[in-house]
């Protein structure tokens, strides 16, 4: 017992040697993100387009005459690892912003410490309409993301040209799935009310065998489907659907959102693509009407990350910091109560064109990239054809 | 050989640390007191009774979830939600301990497993009450203010107030548990640890002791999860996953569990390491494996354990000097 007691003793005066001093002359942000397990090949390039960033701001002098530096730590993709992580950060490294999370598990868990802190929070990937629903909404929270709302009603709009009348739904059986299957749903019927849902299917998350789903879809014979099956589901998913001729039966009339469009879904499944359906994603690395900001950032995106075809994910890191330093920058402090308030309807530039942080909701205007499918000879993958960047503004309320 | 009395002195300085002024010794501090409440209601089974339970988070997870019903779903105070993870966790280890007393060693342990993975996927599906894969941020505080109202307490944080309060009933929860060890019934644990076989020949019904082992060590689990749903903002299905069962583990094994304060220690020693290499480098588990393979190899009474042979060794070596 008496050793035991000195041990303790030892172990908490062990804690206080690695305590470093905050440098003054730094703005430390951490970026708590799924670094490890599958979901790090989302969370990877995020980091990475927010690091890129930086690293343009900082060779430029910095904000405000300070460096930024990023501190990006592991949340492995776990609501309570990304409460532990973020609590850390800013109580060890003295970080003064935070961005990041990835899953609708981790935002909401996070936000309440960014409150709890007085620390601004702006999520760059999280969807979930709960992270900024009125009753969560705090001074301190913002998206950059797009919401399942934005998602959901932008697939409506898709789908909505399309003189479909018998409209199915396939999406996994949790909040994400649930709040953007909603959201397609109700709008399609305030847009198209002739529209009838004949079938919904709810697999769980990471279901590893679609089959009775899909069946059970095709039986009911609906003209069209919505799906929020994202990243690797939508590969698992649609790596069945093909040999059971299910987007044939629905004549490729199929809308996957979640990212289903994605160079990362596409590389994923190369030539056996259901080419002919929509789908959406963050960027694309060709987007011939895009602004001329748009294929510089591409071009630096090529060099930075040394890749061919980059990912489509690092835009959302890359704008997240965009409206912190814009933020900084229009508040003149780093003091969080007056950031948070410049980031009220705070306009800026991005390479996707201007975004907006909507002052009632903390929302940007973000919406994503949509197109059809096909296959293109000069790519080993599917690309997206008549590509439309959809900007959510008129229906987000 | 004075007596110190080491475990107030302890307990005083662990008191004392809100005074450094430092948020981040405060939150690690109550995380280790909560986790050595954990750490030390699993060493009941697997010290004193000799069970290996694989799936002790599942009391921790029942324990977390209750109170967090309790203070966040229904709005009730941090009195009633506390003392409701308790029993409510202590119920649930009845039940399940009822089948698992049934079968012995790795099949105990098996079952003990199974019980914890029904109890995750529940948190897990069940989104209507738990809130699901999300599971339920935002747990409140409970009211504090009465703590500032203390002399000599006031002007602290509520970080500051809740160790203060976390760090009074863990100590009265350890103290229960040391008289719970130290009384008839502790002792025929450990009968029960040493030879199962005598102690049913002697007149012991071995599975019930066994079963009443189980549910104790379930109501101290639920408490250290009440307190530490709130501790760390949101309770969520991984509090109740099979790593935390085997984190706990770990900690008991590193502090040794032949030593009432061993898990304690461990605890202490886990978590703290656990925060220092975590901010250098994502490799943690590697270097946990590497500990623990070290450990169990040099040092198998873990730390308290060894420390306590190195002590007597050193002790007994100078006695023998003397004429």
């Amino acid at each position: 017992m008496k050793r035991s007691a000195s041990l303790s003793l030892a172990a908490a005066v062990a804690v206080a040697v690695p305590l470093a001093a905050p440098a003054a002359n730094t703005i430390k942000v951490g970026y708590p993100m799924i670094l490890s397990g599958p979901g790090a090949l989302f969370g990877e390039p995020s980091l990475k387009g927010a690091q890129m960033y930086v690293d343009e701001v900082n060779a430029k002098g910095g904000v405000l005459g300070k460096k930024i530096q990023l501190i990006g730590r592991d949340t492995k993709g776990n609501a309570d690892e990304a409460v532990r992580v973020v609590r850390d950060m800013i109580l060890r490294d003295d970080v003064q912003f935070v961005v990041g999370t990835l899953t609708s598990a981790e935002g909401p868990a996070v936000s309440p410490i960014a409150k709890e802190n007085k620390i601004v929070f702006i999520a760059p990937i999280t969807k979930t309409d709960q992270l900024t629903a009125p009753e969560n909404l705090h001074p301190y929270v913002f998206r950059s993301a797009s919401t399942t709302t934005i998602e959901g009603r932008s697939a409506a709009e898709i789908m909505a040209k399309w003189g479909v009348k018998r409209v199915g739904t396939m999406s996994p059986d949790y909040a994400y799935g649930q709040d953007a299957t909603k959201a397609f749903v109700e709008h399609l019927k305030r847009i198209k009310p002739d529209v009838e849902i004949v079938d919904q299917q709810w697999p769980k998350l990471g279901e590893a065998d679609y089959t009775p789903f899909i069946n059970a879809q095709m039986g009911k014979k609906p003209d069209a489907v919505f799906s929020s099956l994202w990243g690797g589901h939508f590969v698992t998913f649609a790596k069945q659907a093909v040999p059971l001729g299910y987007f044939k039966s629905l004549n490729h009339n199929f809308v996957g959102a979640g990212e289903a469009g994605s160079i990362e879904s596409a590389k994923a499944m190369g030539p056996d693509y259901p080419v002919g359906i929509w789908s959406n994603t963050y960027d694309v690395f060709d987007w011939p009407a895009g602004p001329p900001a748009h294929k510089e950032y591409i071009a630096r995106l090529k060099t930075y990350t040394k890749q061919e075809f980059p990912s489509s994910w690092p835009i959302t890191g890359y704008i997240s910091m965009q409206f912190l330093v814009e933020g900084i920058r229009k508040a003149n402090s780093t003091d969080s109560d007056k950031v948070a308030k410049a980031l009220l309807d705070l306009t800026i530039d991005t390479p996707i064109g201007k975004q907006t942080m909507r002052a009632k909701d903390h929302q940007a205007n973000r919406g994503q990239f949509w197109g059809q499918m096909k296959m293109d000879p000069k790519y080993p993958f599917a690309v997206m054809d008549k590509l439309t960047y959809i900007d959510p503004a008129p229906f987000m309320d | 050989m004075r007596r110190i009395p080491w475990t107030l002195l302890v307990f005083a300085a662990a008191f004392a640390i809100p005074w450094l002024g430092s948020r981040f010794y405060t939150f690690i501090a109550t995380d280790v007191a909560i986790l050595a409440l954990f750490a030390l209601s699993l060493n009941l089974l697997l010290g004193y009774t000799g069970l290996v339970s694989f799936g002790h988070a599942a009391y921790f997870g029942i324990g977390a979830y209750t109170s967090a019903i309790f203070m966040k779903t229904l709005g009730l105070p941090f009195w009633l939600g506390f003392p409701a993870a308790g029993v409510a966790a202590g119920l649930f280890a009845l039940v399940f301990g009822c089948f698992c007393v049934r079968l012995t060693k790795i099949y105990f342990a098996m079952l003990t497993l199974a019980f914890a993975q029904i109890v995750w996927a529940i948190c897990f599906k069940w989104n209507a009450v738990t809130g699901g894969e999300q599971g339920m941020p935002n747990v409140p505080y409970p009211d504090l203010d009465w703590i500032g109202a203390i002399p000599g307490l006031d002007g602290f944080r509520v970080g500051d107030r809740f160790y203060f309060l976390t760090l009074v009933l863990v100590a009265l929860a350890i103290v229960a548990l040391r008289r719970i060890v130290h009384s008839p019934f502790g002792r025929v644990l450990a009968v029960i640890r040493e030879n199962p076989e005598r102690a049913e020949f002697i007149g012991i019904d071995v599975r019930r002791y066994q079963l009443a082992a189980f549910a104790v060590a379930g109501v101290f689990a639920g408490l250290a999860g009440a307190l530490f749903g709130i501790f760390n903002r949101g309770v969520f299905p991984d509090f109740a996953y099979w790593t935390k069962s085997a984190e706990v583990l770990i900690m008991t094994i590193l502090g040794g569990m032949g030593h009432f304060w061993g898990p304690a220690v461990g605890a202490a020693a886990l978590t703290i390491l656990n925060l220092q290499i975590t901010a250098y480098t994502q490799y943690w588990p590697l270097i946990l494996g590497t500990i623990l393979i070290v450990l169990l190899f040099a040092f198998p009474g873990g730390l308290v354990g060894t420390s306590v042979d190195l002590f007597r060794r050193v002790r007994r070596g100078r006695d023998a000097g003397r004429p």
